[in-house]
């Protein structure tokens, strides 16, 4: 009993607690000063329901769930199986290509940023180079590009973590079948297809809502290259609840806004705990 | 890890069926692979890049590759940067919370795993809220709570918070790793006559050395790269640690790019060595912790 003192009560003070204040929190109006908040009831919810911004917020949630879940997923598989066919080299990618993944996520914000410049930027000036002159822009500052340069920037920190779950889920491949399947005349695209992808489809779809999950909670990565900005291009529903509590002095609208978000996800982790239940009882291990 | 195996049985095949085709094919990958790796090293270099420009040649040419050499932007970063300061923040911040989440995920493990207990499913179940929950969903009244306790700003508060976030995962974790461990031993020394605390100490820790080695990489990584919480608990830039103390820096991004590169360089350096180091550790705890969902 003892043994679980200390971390009941650390979970207790600094999540429960707090949690169950934040459902008090959305059911009343609270400004950050007064001591005994009015009851408002749903109304910051249906505030929720009727507010453009976080609809706008919402969209650019939904583009980063997509392409954020597709892009690292075929990128990471394709490099997976990539190094998985090599015969050499195999630890030397896997410690590169995972090393993004270990930065904050602040320095990352800093360096992109820094690539992204209109005049000096690498990425102008290599597009300079190869005669593409007519689509340098400020990236992170053109309405149209800052979303999408925001989200290649969390691509590239992401691909690395879902490159090594797949080329540890590729080791447990049956390669007897895969050699079968050659020996049958399956082309390369066929073998990847009907052969390897079977084998490691609980792997791929775990690692589907690990980024999936990520696109409801994308917050540090945004905040940091464009604040949301320019003109809310970039704004999604954790920069929105935070700026909404923290500078907006709207404590309980931004709270209930944090706990649709929490809402929304909560599927999507019941889905992905139900995979890992059934990996576990398949005994893969990744 | 066998780490090999998976490749070399595939190379056997291919060597078997392919030829000269065969070697094109493979140096065409590599030429791909190499271009991926450059693309992912590439902004590491240019962070060293400017680091170690002379202030002059920033001004001109901030993101040249290595056109001049100087330590003045790591020593501007170091003094007038305050990063020297945030280091030592950064510090203060990610140890007592990676010794706490360890101690307390260490203890909490065990018991789950091997001690059954008046109340055990119900302290589960509040391990399991701490793992389902994201920080988002209570970081704005914990905000209020905090300063109620008086712990904003206090180093002893934000550890608490951030070893509160990292303890379920903790227990988890080593729970898993406790319940794999043999029985007989823990039987022996029960016969023995040694109480469940010696039973802990003496004969479960010492084979759960690996397992809190890779939690402890895994904690402190977390620690070391937390924004949110320090952003939002500590606002009076007291005890500030290197990742907001970046994110302030970042405001005059067009005026200071040398020092902000060298404080870009000292907040990854930490980081990065630990995990060429340390990979395997590192890899393994963050593809766990990942996978908590």
């Amino acid at each position: 009993m003892l043994f679980v003192l200390p971390l009941v009560v650390l979970i207790g003070v600094f999540m429960v607690f707090p949690l169950l204040n934040a459902f008090y929190y959305s059911l009343v109006d609270f400004n950050g000063i007064n001591p005994t908040p009015p009851w408002v009831g749903l109304d910051n919810f249906t505030e929720i329901l009727q507010d453009d911004k976080v609809y706008a917020a919402l969209k650019n949630n939904v583009i980063w769930i997509i392409i954020g879940t597709i892009a690292p997923l075929v990128l990471g598989l394709v490099m997976a199986l990539m190094v998985w066919n090599a015969r050499h080299g195999s630890a030397f990618y896997r410690t590169v290509f995972f090393l993004p993944f270990i930065l904050p996520q602040v320095a990352i914000g800093v360096v992109w940023g820094w690539i992204y410049e209109p005049s000096r930027g690498w990425l102008n000036r290599v597009l300079d180079l190869v005669g593409l002159e007519s689509i340098t822009t400020g990236w992170l500052g053109n309405p149209d590009t800052a979303l999408y340069a925001v989200l290649a920037t969390a691509i590239w920190a992401t691909v690395g973590f879902v490159f090594v779950i797949f080329l540890s889920a590729l080791r447990g491949v049956d390669l007897d079948l895969v050699a079968a399947s050659m020996l049958d005349g399956a082309n390369p695209w066929q073998r990847v297809r009907y052969v390897v992808l079977p084998q490691i489809m609980p792997v791929f779809l775990m690692v589907t809502t690990i980024t999936l999950l990520g696109g409801f909670k994308v917050f540090d990565i945004v905040l940091v290259m464009t604040g949301g900005g320019p003109a809310g291009a970039t704004e999604v529903l954790g920069t929105y609840s935070y700026k909404s509590a923290f500078q907006l002095n709207r404590i309980s609208y931004g709270t209930a806004l944090a706990l649709v978000i929490t809402a929304l996800a909560i599927p999507f982790a019941v889905w992905l705990n139900r995979i890992q239940r059934r990996l576990a009882l398949e005994g893969g291990n990744v | 890890m066998t780490e090999e195996t998976a490749p070399e049985s595939a190379m056997k095949y291919q060597r078997a069926k392919l030829d000269a085709r065969g070697r094109t094919k493979a140096s065409a990958r590599h030429t791909v692979l190499i271009s991926i790796s450059l693309l992912m090293l590439f902004p590491f270099l240019l962070t060293i890049s400017t680091t170690f420009k002379t202030a002059e040649d920033v001004k001109g040419n901030p993101f040249g590759f290595f056109s001049s050499f100087s330590f003045e932007n790591l020593r501007t970063a170091w003094t007038v940067g305050g990063f020297s300061d945030y280091l030592w923040s950064s510090v203060l911040l990610s140890v007592p919370s990676t010794v706490l989440v360890v101690v307390c995920a260490t203890l909490g493990g065990y018991a789950f795993a091997r001690l059954p207990f008046p109340g055990r499913p119900v302290c589960f179940y509040v391990v399991i809220v701490g793992l389902l929950v994201p920080f988002f969903a209570y970081m704005i009244p914990l905000y209020f709570q905090l300063r109620s306790m008086q712990l904003l700003d206090s180093l002893v508060g934000i550890n608490l918070v951030l070893a509160a976030t990292q303890v379920s995962f903790g227990t988890f974790f080593m729970r898993a790793f406790f319940a794999d461990l043999p029985t007989e031993l823990e039987q022996a020394a029960r016969i023995d006559g040694a109480s469940e605390w010696q039973i802990f100490r003496q004969v479960m820790l010492p084979l759960a050395t690996s397992g809190i080695g890779a939690l402890t990489v895994y904690a402190f990584l977390q620690n070391w790269n937390e924004f949110l919480v320090p952003l939002l608990y500590m606002p009076s830039g007291e005890h500030r640690p290197l990742t907001t103390g970046l994110y302030l820096f970042l405001g005059g991004r067009t005026v200071d790019i040398g020092p902000l590169a060298a404080g870009t360089l000292i907040t990854i350096l930490p980081v990065v060595l630990l995990f060429l180091v340390l990979q395997r550790q590192v890899t393994q705890g963050l593809v766990s912790g990942a996978i908590k969902g």
